[in-house]
């Protein structure tokens, strides 16, 4: 089955990418790009809203024969929307060129497009084609400015599209299980798993942060857990990856805060968390993956929105150093506020989202795996204590500064909106936790 | 449910409402840059907090009227997934609301008080709402009638703490001090949501919706009390700032005045205690979680007076008073008493607040004091120094200068972890090196002068664009 709203937006997003390509001028393509994402996210809900009462054939596309949406997959295209709302709307014109702000919109796209499917094959190809476009990008860049960062991520999600092409064909002859091997390969590279991780802090210095934003956030390998492999691995296979993302998300918060450069421990923290969430899908408990689903939305909005405020700092500041504190909060209290906040959300605080999905994750593993859960919580902790050093080193320690300047007009409406999102969910979690839970999916539907 | 019931229940909401809405009204204005006059700041919060003591006071009397021990309000489920559910629920009970009233009316003093200490300070709106955060997570810990409950306020009474240690945010050691406090929380914090997760994975053979304290007196066997109380006393232990993780209290005392009163002085430091008593049924059953208490208290007690002793500076000194009595707090608990407890913190942290309020003006204090008088006030006695035999007053004395070489040991075990992580990261970095076949560190590269430069002709394209756009207009 496939759904028509994320594809229709899928398809408007890709017009909006060329035209943005196509600008000459770096801050009207910036400014046409936050407008058109912020008209087509608001459209979006609406429309989503809509649809099911008005036009019921536009819900699902296809044979038709399944019910629509679950819960949750109705709200990741909203998610991804906003998640490249953000991301235009921060992208600092220094480094993010009329062309690279239309590759980031083509890469939400593909990401639009890949949530709309629940066929293997398609999640395979407009997976690929996300990592194309990207791959691109990285590759123009590393030519321009010598940048060195196209070989890492070349020889990495190479070897993910392959074992991607490899699990695919795997599922068409029926060996589900060396598919289900092949596509976890394909999901540790994509997710940074230890030890298939080292494109991404190869990288993390080297490419502007809203192209990295636009490859992590929405995490194919998530989805592709939920639906192509949800009742294929089990047994020892399912141990073996909860056992990996366990230890990725604790090895991964512990060199996090070793790490001198800002992006750097930023990455190491996506990396953390992203484990927590593959740990997560990878347990029997009802309750466990409804964490992990919850906090796969915390975590694209919440570390989109920190990587971004990181982004937007260094525009203004230049490289950011962790050694010692060297902010003063006095002159962007606004971007520190936000800045804390999201990443404290990407931790669990109470009061945001991430509370709900750490709890449930937590009470869910536990059930499957009582002592990884342990590493659950101590990875949070670590976690927890690296959002702070981050926020203590960027924004306090003296009263010197630069002239920096707060939050623009842009950037307060688009953070305005991820915050809001956070911090109502953290009132009113109900309303976001994924109920009907993922089950009785059933798994390669084109099969 | 009768009518009392009810306004009971009110009773109870209302005491965490009011706070909470002080500090989301204050959190909206200061996102949204709606500017507040200092006194509208302080008078919102502090009646907020008046409003939370009254209504905490009269649930007392309620309570008595309906000649209850115990209510228990069940605010029904906030999330839920299949047979899990996170229940709000909320337990007023003799413990509980004499408690409550104290945080609320503590908090509320405080409030009034900081409007003319912190008269013109730049952070006077921060200050506020984080002041208004800390007492409605107070709240929400102590009315709590599960752990679950209890997580969720004492992280944000954590955060609150460490961000106002580091209130004074241009000068790097409050920074440095709120950030070593935090760390100790955090780690501690391991502590509580192990408890959390393991008591619910074993106590029940499935989940449930949350269980008022008293359930943990049906903890299976002595060995799942034993675990579950260890865990439970190292979330105190970093909270409390108990031996050996003590460290931070006198640093935190770099925060302002008032926050150092109602955090270090009254409210957060006697939380452990609180956590404790209300995990009591498992301590009773289990002797070694209750001598493991007993013994952390003793030591902790011990190690603060003699320390406290040597101190030069008043604030530190008052720290290590805080700790010692804190100390004795936890021997009470160990040995079993419920109410002595109660009143202990009430009444420490009633004095010590006073006492650190009142710290910044010790010499004006002593000076009045003594023209009062009209002679030099006379030194108190050293009766405790007396007893200590001459032999061991040496190395005791060196002890308690080095504060007993807690923080030496601690930093080289942290040093040895960041040391091994160190290794583990330049392992990582030369094996992505070798694989890459990339003869420079990745660490080195600038980020953003790179693609600066790379850019420049775009963003001088652009520059150029505006700049014809404003001639043409």
């Amino acid at each position: 089955m496939t759904r028509a709203l994320p594809l229709i937006a899928a398809l408007v997003l890709c017009v909006v990418a060329v035209l943005v390509a196509r600008c000459r001028a770096a801050r009207a393509a910036r400014s046409l790009a936050a407008s058109c994402v912020a008209c087509l996210a608001a459209i979006y809900v609406v429309a989503q809203l809509l649809a099911p009462h008005v036009a019921p054939e536009l819900v699902a596309l296809g044979d038709g024969s399944a019910v629509a949406d679950q819960g949750w997959q109705a709200s990741v295209p909203v998610i991804q929307l906003v998640v490249a709302l953000l991301v235009v709307s921060f992208a600092p014109v220094a480094t993010h060129a009329p062309r690279t702000l239309g590759v980031i919109l083509a890469s939400f796209a593909f990401s639009l497009a890949l949530v709309a499917c629940d066929d293997a094959l398609l999640i395979a190809l407009f997976w690929s084609a996300g990592t194309v476009v990207v791959g691109w990008e990285v590759r123009r860049l590393d030519r321009v400015c010598g940048s060195d960062c196209a070989r890492p991520f070349f020889l990495y999600q190479g070897l993910a599209l392959i074992a991607l092409v490899v699990g695919t064909v795997a599922f068409a002859l029926g060996a589900a299980g060396l598919g289900a091997i092949a596509w976890l390969l394909a999901i540790a590279i994509r997710e940074a798993a230890l030890p298939l991780h080292g494109w991404l802090p190869a990288i993390a210095d080297r490419v502007p942060l809203g192209l990295l934003v636009a490859f992590l956030a929405p995490q194919p390998g998530v989805y592709a857990q939920l639906v192509v492999l949800q009742d294929i691995t089990g047994g020892r296979l399912a141990e073996a990856f909860a056992i990996v993302a366990a230890s990725t998300s604790v090895a991964a918060a512990g060199i996090g805060l070793v790490q001198v450069s800002a992006r750097r421990a930023a990455v190491w923290l996506v990396i953390s968390q992203t484990a927590l969430i593959a740990f997560g899908l990878e347990n029997v408990s009802v309750v466990g993956r409804a964490g992990a689903i919850l906090a796969w939305h915390v975590m694209a909005l919440a570390t989109s929105g920190f990587l971004m405020t990181l982004a937007a700092i260094e525009a203004r500041r230049g490289a950011l150093s962790l050694v010692a504190a060297s902010g003063c909060f006095a002159r962007t209290p606004r971007m520190a506020t936000a800045f804390l906040l999201l990443g404290l959300a990407s931790v669990s605080l109470p009061l945001t989202l991430g509370f709900a999905a750490e709890d449930l994750l937590v009470q869910g593993t536990v059930q499957s795996y009582p002592v990884l859960g342990l590493a659950v919580i101590v990875a949070t902790a670590l976690n927890g204590i690296q959002v702070l050093r981050c926020f203590f080193a960027l924004f306090t320690g003296t009263h010197v500064h630069s002239g920096e300047m707060d939050l623009n007009r842009r950037e307060f409406a688009a953070m305005t909106v991820v915050l809001g999102i956070l911090l109502f969910g953290g009132m009113a979690p109900r309303l976001f936790v994924p109920t009907p839970a993922v089950q009785n999916v059933p798994a390669l539907r084109s099969h | 449910m009768t009518l009392l019931d009810s306004i009971l229940d009110l009773l109870v909401v209302a005491t965490i409402a009011l706070p909470a809405a002080a500090c989301v009204l204050l959190a909206l204005c200061a996102w949204f840059g709606v500017a507040l006059s200092e006194r509208r700041v302080a008078s919102l919060v502090a009646v907020a907090f008046f409003g939370a003591t009254v209504c905490a006071l009269s649930s007392i009397v309620v309570l008595a009227l309906l000649g209850r021990g115990a209510h228990v309000l069940r605010l029904g489920s906030w999330f839920a997934v299949a047979d899990y559910s996170f229940d709000w629920c909320l337990l007023a009970d003799r413990l509980s609301l004499p408690f409550a009233s104290f945080v609320a009316g503590l908090t509320g003093l405080i409030a009034a008080f900081s409007r003319r200490y912190l008269h013109r300070e730049q952070g006077f709106l921060r200050f506020y709402l984080l002041l208004a955060l800390f007492g409605a997570a107070s709240e929400v810990v102590v009315l709590a009638a599960s752990l679950d409950q209890v997580f969720f306020g004492w992280e944000l009474v954590g955060l609150a703490s460490a961000l106002l240690i580091a209130f004074f945010h241009e000068r790097p050691k409050p920074v440095e001090h709120g950030f070593r406090a935090y760390v100790t929380y955090r780690i501690c914090d391991v502590g509580l949501l192990g408890a959390l997760v393991f008591l619910h994975h074993t106590s029940h053979a499935s989940f449930e919706q949350a269980e008022p304290w008293f359930a943990l007196a049906a903890a299976p066997t002595n060995d799942v009390a034993t675990l579950g109380a260890l865990l439970l006393l190292l979330a105190s232990m970093g909270k409390s700032a108990q031996v050996p993780l003590g460290g931070w209290l006198p640093r935190a005392m770099e925060g302002p005045t008032p926050s150092s009163a109602i955090f270090y002085g009254a409210i957060s430091i006697h939380l452990g205690p609180y956590l404790l008593l209300r995990a009591g049924p498992l301590f009773l059953q289990s002797p070694l979680a209750s001598w493991s208490l007993i013994g952390v208290g003793a030591v902790t007690a011990m190690h603060a007076t003699f320390v406290g002793r040597v101190q030069t500076d008043i604030k530190s000194v008052l720290a290590y008073a805080s700790m010692t009595q804190v100390g004795l707090i936890f021997v009470e608990i160990g040995f079993g008493f419920h109410y002595v407890p109660l009143v202990h913190i009430c009444g420490h942290a009633a004095v010590r607040s006073l006492e650190i309020l009142r710290s910044p003006s010790l010499l004006h204090d002593q000076r009045h004091l003594e023209q009062a008088v009209g002679r030099q006030v006379a030194r108190v006695p050293l009766h405790v120094d007396r007893l200590v035999p001459k032999a061991l007053r040496p190395w005791l004395y060196r002890h308690a200068l080095e504060r007993g070489a807690f923080d030496v040991v601690l930093r080289s075990f942290v040093k040895r972890v960041l040391y091994g992580l160190r290794r583990l990261d330049a392992l990582d970095r030369r094996l992505t090196r070798v694989l890459l076949r990339r003869s420079d560190d990745p660490s080195v590269v600038a980020p953003t002068g790179l693609q600066a430069s790379h850019f420049a002709a775009d963003v001088e394209r652009d520059s150029d664009a505006s700049r014809s756009e404003e001639q043409s207009s």
